[in-house]
């Protein structure tokens, strides 16, 4: 048997989930009338845990929490739920046209000595707190962050990168990105190139 | 020209989660980046010259949306390379072996070998995809091979 037939025999063992047409038209439409993603959330200051109790509720699943995300450059209210095994979250909103929309997620954190442990309500907020880089239909690239909106569809140059700047109250923030290859970034300086993408 | 989503995802969704699997250790991030992959073709206005295009450029948007996700400190979801490995059907213990080395290679070797050995693109075609230069692409080739023969000895053929 040659190496092509031992690796492919091998690899045979990965069985992924079925993912359905139905699955991606319903993420596409999601996509398209979001639009604006949500580019950072941020804990209002009178609802941390502990408060006065007008903030926050015990539910079944939990706690629920009274949250601000930026939407279209603006802030929109938002409820955080802690879910029953406490490691997820999920966040709802009103979108501008007045419909529900909501996000679910969790994760985890790897302390520094390699123990895992779940996020945060507030890690997991700050997740979400950082720029997004959207590709629209008709072919303009936009970085936002929180209230900053920004066309960079002409700042690539010939090798398909682009260095962009954007802030937040810890200074700036300097994205290397790629066209259609991702992107990253740094608070003191562009990340090179070379050392992203090889 | 396009094809039908419906027949790419029946045609290559494994191929897109082998490959971000070998990125991202990990089911559900990589189930993740297929459905993404996916919804970004749907999404996207590009002409393909070809089929053969199109499986290019869904593998390259693959192993570029697996490798921003294993970039980030956040890690969405947590269940082990190992634990899955329990989950996987092998048909015998050489096949498990080889796996698990494979996966032990630094991520560099790991793509430039699941490019060669699963998708059978040549080093033109890989450092194409991975825009790399074909020289870099031989190297990382010849250093996991080397990596693989050490660590698997006769189970893997000297194919230098």
């Amino acid at each position: 048997m040659t190496n092509k037939e031992k690796y492919k025999k091998a690899f045979s063992a990965l069985e992924p989930h079925e993912c359905s047409f139905q699955e991606v038209e319903q993420m596409a439409v999601l996509q398209k009338k979001t639009k604006m993603k949500i580019a950072a959330a941020m804990i209002t200051g009178c609802v941390l845990l502990g408060g006065t109790g007008t903030a926050y509720a015990m539910n079944v699943g939990g706690i629920q929490r009274m949250v601000q995300i930026w939407m279209h450059g603006e802030r929109t209210d938002a409820v955080m739920d802690v879910t029953n095994d406490g490691e997820g979250y999920s966040i709802t909103w009103k979108d501008e046209n007045g419909e529900e929309r909501e996000v679910s997620g969790g994760g985890i954190a790897y302390e520094a000595n390699g123990k895992q442990r779940p996020l945060t309500a507030e890690e997991y907020l700050e997740e979400w707190d950082s720029p997004e880089v959207e590709y629209l239909d008709d072919g303009s690239v936009w970085v936002y962050y929180r209230d900053q909106k920004i066309d960079i569809t002409d700042k690539f140059d010939e090798d398909g990168i682009c260095y962009v700047q954007v802030k937040d109250e810890k200074g700036p923030i300097y994205m290397t990105i790629k066209y259609q290859n991702g992107w990253g970034s740094n608070r003191k300086k562009y990340m090179d190139p070379k050392e992203m993408w090889g | 020209m396009r094809q039908p989503v419906q027949e790419l995802i029946e045609r290559y969704q494994k191929n897109l989660y082998a490959a971000a699997f070998n990125i991202c250790k990990n089911q559900m991030d990589a189930e993740d980046v297929v459905q993404e992959t996916f919804v970004q073709y749907y999404t996207i206005k590009k002409e393909f010259e070809n089929e053969r295009h199109i499986r290019a450029w869904l593998l390259r948007v693959a192993i570029n949306k697996a490798k921003n996700l294993s970039m980030t400190f956040w890690k969405k979801h947590k269940c082990s390379l190992e634990d899955y490995m329990e989950t996987l059907e092998f048909t015998d213990t050489h096949s498990r072996d080889l796996f698990e080395e494979v996966m032990k290679l630094p991520e560099k070797y790991r793509i430039v070998i699941h490019l060669f050995y699963y998708e059978d693109y040549s080093i033109w075609e890989i450092a194409s995809i991975l825009k790399l230069s074909e020289s870099n692409v031989k190297v990382r080739l010849s250093r996991g091979r080397t990596m693989l023969k050490n660590s698997l000895q006769e189970e893997w053929e000297d194919d230098e």
